[in-house]
């Protein structure tokens, strides 16, 4: 077990160095980010009360497309000079390569989050601060639960002949549950619920979060053998 | 295999032209009419039966698609992949007959309520599957590839389920946990209509399913044929 997870972290560091000392991935899909963020501020209303409403599902929908991005890269990156050969012929286990890489694209989304709130904190004019304690859980599960599914599916969509066009159009319907969740408990949060007011929603995150980790982690093998 | 399973479609077949016939007599004719929402509430004896032959077809994909990766034989991929289009076509039918009733009874073609939503998402979920099967490159992957979402398309199911009733529901619960909500007549209808439509499924899959090895059969014909043909001549 110990093993294991020593094979999971090395393969984490080697994203996250490489991510690290490149930083391409991530620059540009920040700016996108912002950038989407900018195109509903032009699409409604500024400083309306109907932007302000659907701040949530802006702010989803930016770490979303934005997230897509993450995840094709890291696949792209790894098929330059047969990396992915590389690494699956390596002794470690395919369940902890999965891991690995879905770890590194769960801390750049995160990074990138971390970002985008901010953000939209000024340009939406909406409080993020105050209501920190109880965004955290619906947003960490409904990233990671995104993580989950997206690492797959975005091993999948590479060895297609759409390549990454195919990846929204795999993930986006599975994903259901988890955008929804994410964005009701982040709309929860904002209007003040408590986090056992919006425990349902954060549950519903966790479920699916907890489900795709284990099952995309057994299934990556099926996806990446030759 | 291939033989016994189209003596079976056939078997099916006839069964399934015998229900489907007496299906709308029963749900138009015998079945009473009901109070308040009048004649559209026949479209119920259509819209359920094919929601139960869509689940059944889309929980084959699931056992299948499992026993595809575990063993590794062809034959349960094309089980699998043949679910799947009968799944698809039966989820198309409950999508197009919902709107039907949901116009005259909720006054809108469409409402954003848990089942519809579970039932759009869902054919989402195998539209996408039919696309990975056009658009892969090599069979074998695209097995393992749909398989991999057959089964992830599956467990996601409960969980938009109860998702999206959390978010908003009011559709008409048919079948409750204690009871069933329907006189005898009605009843009678429907539980038939279900049996035809499952039937229906089943052979549809059957023959599906028989082709699919026809084809295969016709493609190792071909090649031994070329195989042969390459050696004779001289």
């Amino acid at each position: 077990m110990a093993f294991f997870f020593r094979q999971v972290s090395a393969v984490f560091w080697k994203d996250f160095k490489t991510e690290f000392r490149t930083r391409e991935r991530l620059s540009a899909m920040c700016f996108f980010a912002f950038l989407v963020l900018l195109v509903f501020n032009f699409v409604f209303t500024p400083d309306s009360e109907t932007i302000r409403n659907a701040a949530p599902g802006i702010f989803w929908v930016a770490v979303t497309f934005a997230g897509f991005m993450v995840l094709t890269r890291s696949f792209i990156s790894e098929r330059e000079n047969d990396c992915l050969t590389g690494l699956l012929l390596s002794p470690a286990d395919r369940g902890a390569i999965y891991l690995g890489k879905m770890l590194a694209n769960l801390c750049a989304m995160l990074l990138l989050e971390a970002l985008i709130l901010p953000l939209m904190a000024v340009f939406l004019n909406i409080d993020v601060w105050q209501n920190m304690p109880r965004l955290l859980p619906g947003l960490l599960l409904g990233t990671l639960g995104f993580a989950a599914v997206g690492t797959l599916f975005a091993a999948m969509s590479l060895k297609t002949r759409l390549r990454e066009a195919l990846l929204p159009m795999l993930t986006l319907p599975v994903l259901v549950p988890a955008l929804l969740a994410a964005v009701e408990s982040f709309r929860g949060a904002l209007a003040g619920a408590s986090l056992s007011e919006i425990s349902g929603w954060t549950n519903i995150g966790a479920a699916f979060a907890l489900l795709f980790v284990a099952t995309c982690a057994l299934l990556f093998d099926y996806v990446v053998e030759e | 295999m291939g033989k016994r399973l189209y003596l079976w479609s056939r078997i099916l077949g006839a069964l399934a032209l015998i229900g489907m016939l007496i299906a709308p007599w029963l749900a138009l004719v015998y079945a009473s009419v009901e109070r308040q929402m009048g004649l559209a509430q026949k479209i119920f004896y259509f819209h359920v039966p094919s929601a139960f032959a869509m689940y059944a077809a889309f929980f084959l994909v699931f056992v299948f698609s499992i026993l595809y990766l575990v063993q590794k034989k062809k034959t349960w991929d094309v089980w699998a992949a043949c679910a799947a289009e009968v799944g698809l076509l039966f989820c198309t039918l409950v999508l197009l007959t919902g709107p039907i009733w949901a116009k005259p009874v909720w006054g809108a073609w469409w409402v954003w309520d848990a089942q519809l939503t579970l039932t759009l998402v869902l054919w989402l979920i195998f539209v996408a599957y039919m696309m990975l099967k056009s658009y892969s490159e090599d069979p074998l992957q695209s097995a393992r590839f749909r398989a991999v979402l057959g089964i992830i398309g599956f467990l996601d199911a409960p969980l938009i389920h109860y998702s999206t009733r959390l978010w908003r529901t009011q559709h008409p619960e048919v079948v409750r946990a204690d009871t069933i909500g329907l006189p005898p007549d009605m009843l009678v209808a429907f539980v038939f209509c279900c049996a035809a439509f499952i039937v229906l499924a089943a052979a549809i899959l059957a023959r599906r399913v028989s082709l699919e090895f026809a084809r295969d059969e016709l493609e190792s014909l071909k090649a031994g044929f070329r195989v042969s043909g390459t050696e004779t001549p001289g």
